[in-house]
């Protein structure tokens, strides 16, 4: 007996020692194993009470069983400590955070989009539906339901692409105004953007296709004063809460009166000069065209069978390319059709 | 239009700054692109050459004696070879300031010269448009008047852009009316009698025969005792200001009156008009004429002339002929002052390939009122000139009054939503010249002014109002919208797939719909199967606009070349097709990337990175499950190809491009792209849940060998069933093919879920099924387990 109690001493003793030599859970693991695992130490002292007399079994089991727990209890002390001391390590540590960042791989919509969404979102805030429709349209829908006779300038071949005798690629987005209103009675209120095509040869100012925002409100008692309001808040939701819109007179086939709207150049701020320059962006006169506007021509609304003195109604119409180069403060339209990942990654 | 300032001051009082008038006009309708600043000229004045004697000492100077009614004549020395005593001429007097100088008393070999006599080139004028040497002025004009003043040299001009809706704004009168009208001044016109009116009808009245339905309207008027020589030198100054060059008295005559009322004039040489007849009519093919520029001219039917018997004299409208041309010898001629229809002419201008001052206002269609202004003026400047002026005769539609137009009092407030008193309202039409009327207390009638033909509705008149009442006045006032049924679904379904691939890592461009046959013929070339043959444009500016796209696919592969292979993009756009008579358009979602070949053969994992992003974005926008299954494309890989499908509906294809293909683009490594239609797409499907089971799942991995052909498909559909309902999901996860698998065979590895929803499936269970789907898969395929 007491042979077993120095046998549990010694490794008692043995086992404090190597307890306190631990440097590690890999070398604690180690230490249990060697001493509590099912080949360890404690089990080839277990295998020597079966040649003890019986009746000292039962206390040589217990004293072993108490060894056991104060080994146990040991390992799991040491192993809080070196739980704690690598928590102490770890907030102790920095890293640099300024480090450049891993990107994901984010896509992105084009700039044009961009300008149509916030453009349509703007009107579908005031109660608006957005139209799309087809590149390919008769020329009813394009001359004649707007009010341009057979004998107008606008139509003589110059400035369209003719795909038949009556067939074009729309220079404008109005044939879906046309095809809304033969198609729903008023009030109709709708903004129409789309991919449109002009004969014009192409410079930093011009593109043969392009695309425009346009947008008709037609209904009981709507006036100029309307449509001041509504392009003055879109002025403003575009290019700053600041914008001043200034509208003249002017001449459309399918509006009277017609007006063109300026607002505020974006990068001279309206003072008409940039760098002892004269700014380039508006040419020196403070303001830039966002497009063309003016209540609805009286036979427009007759021919989709709307009654002029029950209805009447304003629409407007702008380039998306043209409105981006102030926007965006780019200085050639064409790198809108050009795309270059450079571009799409700067405006993105 | 090129406006000098102190011409409009000829009819209206207007402020002294260049600026507001331009910001005016602006306002008003007529935007000005440039303010053309005049240079500073002082101390000019005009003076008479009372003696004049060659200078004692210079052989090449003469020394004058000028008297500018000041006191004692000036003596000034001159070099010019044009002087001669008792002209009328203008003298820089000591201290005056010129342009280049500043006069200063000279003494010129020996002679102390008291001044310089002027060029036009020192009082800032085109020098080669006036006499070589001193300018020259008429007999009757005041000496000791400042020429600038005189001559209005020192006010700027305007360069003014006309709506083509308002010729009749192409006038220095139409403009001068417009800023009267604005700013609230009265209008000084110029009398419009024609001094030939009490005059008796010509012995030899020129006879004009309308054959054309095109001319509307005709006034023809003699004049003789002409002479031929320079025009006054006022009238020159004017017009060079307006950027006409001057030429003689009476070609001035007629380009002064068409600046200031609009109504282009032409003169013909009366003698040279054979048997006094003049035709108008349409050129008979081959027929040709010699006009002022000196060009010979080959003419068809499309031209309209005005010809006498012999042969076309002149262009309608656009420019005369040599033939009948006034020249020097001129005695007699016969004015034409005329009205076109303005569809016609700017037709003939078009296929001529010309355009002319005179063809820039008929092409808009003039008003047949203007005939009788313009001759009127015409005659009243060249009888000053000295001619005799016979009587006006009008061949055509005689000028009737317009129409009256009814205008409600209230309706310009219910179009502008501006209030504005019925006595503006009257003030600012009569103004505009027209003539108001009141008929009942609330209704106005109004009958538009002759020389206006673009007011001919209610409307017309409301822009009037608004433009000289000023559209700042009207205020900016939200609309409320009232509510409509008018759906945005197709806009938001197409916004929502543009954001999805740009969530998904894909950058939109926009490519080109129109095509040359370069581009659009490259995969046709590549010996790939051409599609059906594309729509094409009739009248494209370049070849590489001739044809419509009907693919979005060349479009992107050419960006893939340009912009480098890492790019990941996508393009939504219309495409075409031409079907017998009927264009054929529909909308395309193409997105891609090019990558480099994968390592095996049989395993594309770009494929598969594609086809995930393409399953990714049909879940987002449908809910539900994609399928793919073996399928071809024009442009795509024959065997990597897959159709899309959407419950039974295919909505596109998928794949890599054809190598052939990818080569004609000249891109390194292969190209991969997705192509859907996206009307085809159906309704998202709103998922239902099924909560998941109480219970644990376990999972049982098994190695396939099967024949290459089998797809994964196949193995997961066989699995699937032979498990039944403990199966959650059965997946392919991995694909061998080697020594180890055998010729013409591959090794499918597949995970199978399996979970019961009353109770822990056991592993007697799990295996039990398994055995299922082996017995399944060998009967099925041949299957065998893999070593």
């Amino acid at each position: 007996m007491t042979e077993l109690a120095e046998i549990i001493s010694d490794l008692q003793r043995r086992f404090a020692a190597d307890a306190d030599a631990a440097d590690g859970e890999h070398s604690l693991e180690n230490l249990r194993i060697e001493y509590l695992g099912r080949n360890g130490e404690v089990t080839k002292i277990r295998r020597t009470i079966g040649t003890l007399p019986a009746e000292q079994r039962p206390e040589a089991g217990k004293a072993i069983n108490d060894a056991v727990a104060a080994m146990e209890a040991r390992l799991d002390a040491v192993h809080a400590v070196l739980q704690s001391h690598a928590l102490e390590e770890e907030l102790a540590t920095s890293i640099d955070v300024t480090f450049p960042a891993e990107m994901p791989q984010v896509g992105s919509i084009h700039p044009v989009r961009r300008i149509i969404e916030q453009t349509c979102d703007y009107f579908m805030r005031h109660g608006f539906a957005v139209v799309v429709g087809p590149e390919a349209e008769p020329d009813y829908y394009n001359f004649d339901a707007l009010n341009i006779p057979s004998d107008h300038p606008a139509r003589e071949g110059f400035d369209s692409f003719w795909l038949s005798d009556t067939v074009l690629l729309r220079p404008h987005t109005s044939p879906l105004q046309i095809r809304t209103m033969q198609q729903h009675k008023p009030p109709i209120a709708i903004v129409a953007p789309g991919k449109c095509f002009r004969r014009d040869a192409v410079d930093a100012r011009h593109l043969f296709q392009f695309h425009q925002v346009e947008g008709l409100l037609v209904a009981e008692g709507i006036h100029f004063g309307h449509l001041k309001g509504m392009l003055t808040g879109l002025c403003r939701e575009l290019f700053g809460a600041e914008q001043s819109v200034r509208f003249r007179p002017s001449y459309f086939p399918f509006t009277e009166p017609s007006a063109e709207v300026d607002t505020t150049c974006p990068k001279c701020k309206g003072t008409g000069a940039a760098a002892a320059a004269p700014c380039n962006m508006c040419g020196g006169s403070g303001w830039i065209e966002l497009g063309g506007a003016g209540m609805v021509h009286p036979n427009v609304l007759r021919e989709v069978g709307y009654d002029p003195e029950v209805y009447s109604g304003w629409a407007f119409g702008s380039g998306v390319e043209r409105l981006g180069l102030p926007r965006y403060q780019v200085d050639d339209i064409r790198r809108f059709i050009n795309s270059d990942p450079d571009f799409l990654e700067q405006l993105s | 239009m090129r406006i000098p300032i102190s011409w409009l001051r000829d009819f209206a009082a207007l402020p002294d700054d260049a600026g507001a008038i331009a910001d005016r006009l602006a306002m008003l309708g007529f935007p000005v692109a440039a303010i053309e600043k005049r240079p500073t000229i002082t101390g000019v004045v005009t003076g008479r050459i009372v003696a004049l004697e060659k200078h004692p000492n210079a052989d090449r100077l003469q020394v004058a004696q000028v008297d500018i009614a000041g006191g004692s004549a000036l003596t000034i020395a001159t070099a010019a070879t044009n002087v001669a005593n008792g002209q009328t001429i203008a003298v820089a007097t000591v201290g005056a300031q010129l342009p280049a100088l500043k006069i200063e008393r000279r003494t010129m070999r020996g002679v102390v010269s008291h001044g310089m006599m002027i060029s036009a080139d020192e009082l800032a004028l085109p020098a080669d448009w006036f006499e070589d040497g001193i300018l020259q002025l008429d007999g009757t004009t005041p000496l000791g008047v400042d020429v600038v003043e005189l001559f209005g040299l020192a006010a700027e001009v305007l360069d003014v852009e006309i709506t083509t809706n308002r010729p009749d704004a192409m006038s220095v009168i139409g403009l001068a009316r417009e800023l009267a009208a604005s700013y609230g001044v009265p209008l000084r016109l110029p009398s419009f009698v024609n001094p030939g009116e009490a005059a008796e009808p010509a012995a030899e009245a020129p006879h004009v025969i309308l054959e054309s339905a095109d001319c509307h309207r005709y006034v023809a008027q003699r004049f003789d005792g002409v002479s031929v020589e320079a025009a006054p030198a006022w009238m020159r100054v004017r017009l060079a200001l307006a950027g006409q060059r001057p030429i003689n008295n009476l070609v001035d005559v007629s380009n002064y009156v068409m600046l200031e009322t609009g109504q282009p004039l032409h003169f013909y040489d009366a003698d040279r008009i054979e048997n006094g007849k003049l035709i108008v009519r349409s050129a008979r093919e081959g027929e040709t004429i010699v006009t002022l520029d000196g060009v010979a001219r080959k003419l068809s039917p499309q031209a309209l002339v005005i010809a006498d018997e012999g042969q076309p004299l002149c262009l309608a409208g656009l420019m005369g002929g040599m033939a009948g041309e006034v020249a020097s010898e001129t005695r007699a001629i016969v004015l034409e002052a005329a009205n076109f229809n303005g569809t016609r002419i700017r037709r003939m201008s078009a296929s001529l390939g010309m355009r002319s001052e005179a063809s820039a206002r008929h092409e808009k269609s003039l008003a047949p009122a203007l005939t009788d202004i313009g001759a009127a003026r015409a005659a009243q400047l060249l009888s000053a000139l000295g001619a005799t002026a016979y009587r006006p005769h009008e061949f055509g539609a005689s000028v009737a009054p317009a129409q009256p137009i009814a205008l409600p009092v209230r309706e310009a407030e219910r179009v502008l939503g501006l209030a504005i008193p019925k006595e503006r309202i009257e003030r600012h039409l009569r103004a505009l010249g027209c003539d108001v009327a009141s008929t009942e207390s609330n209704v106005l009638s109004v009958r538009p002014p002759a020389w206006r033909r673009d007011l001919g509705i209610a409307v017309d008149l409301i822009e009037e109002i608004a433009r000289i009442e000023g559209y700042e006045r009207i205020d900016a006032v939200e609309p409320s919208v009232p509510p409509h049924a008018i759906s945005s679904a197709r806009f938001e379904l197409e916004r929502r797939v543009a954001h999805a691939l740009a969530a998904l890592g894909y950058h939109e461009v926009i490519t080109y719909s129109l095509q040359g046959a370069s581009l659009s013929e490259r995969m046709p070339r590549a010996s790939v199967a051409a599609s059906e043959p594309a729509v094409e444009v009739r009248n494209p500016l370049s070849e590489e606009q001739r044809f419509l796209r009907s693919s979005l696919l060349p479009g992107l592969l050419d960006y893939l070349e340009s912009y480098g292979p890492t790019v990941r993009v996508f393009e939504i756009g219309d495409v075409f097709a031409a079907d017998q008579n009927r264009i054929l358009e529909q909308t395309s979602v193409a997105f891609g990337f090019a990558a480099d070949p994968s390592p095996q053969p049989w395993h594309d994992s770009s494929f598969l990175r594609l086809k995930g992003d393409c399953e990714a974005l049909l879940r987002k926008m449908t809910g539900r499950q994609a399928d793919f299954s073996r399928g071809a494309g024009i442009g795509f890989h024959p065997g990597k190809t897959a159709s899309v499908s959407v419950g039974d509906r295919e909505v596109g294809k998928l794949g890599c491009i054809d190598p052939r293909v990818s080569r004609a683009f000249e891109l390194e490594g292969n190209a991969y792209f997705c192509m859907l239609d996206l009307a085809a797409l159906p309704e998202y499907e709103t998922p239902r849940y099924r909560p998941p089971s109480k219970y644990p799942s376990t999972y049982r991995d098994i190695a396939l060998v099967v024949g290459v052909e089998v797809s994964a498909r196949e193995i997961e559909r066989a699995v699937a069933a032979a498990l039944g309902d403990i199966c959650t999901a059965v997946r392919v996860f991995d694909e061998y093919r080697g020594p180890q698998a055998g010729e013409d065979r591959k090794s499918l590895a597949v995970r199978m879920t399996l979970q019961r929803y009353d109770a822990t499936i056991t592993d007697e269970e799990a295996d039990a099924a398994v055995s299922r789907v082996l017995d399944a898969v060998r009967d099925e395929f041949g299957a065998t387990i893999r070593a």
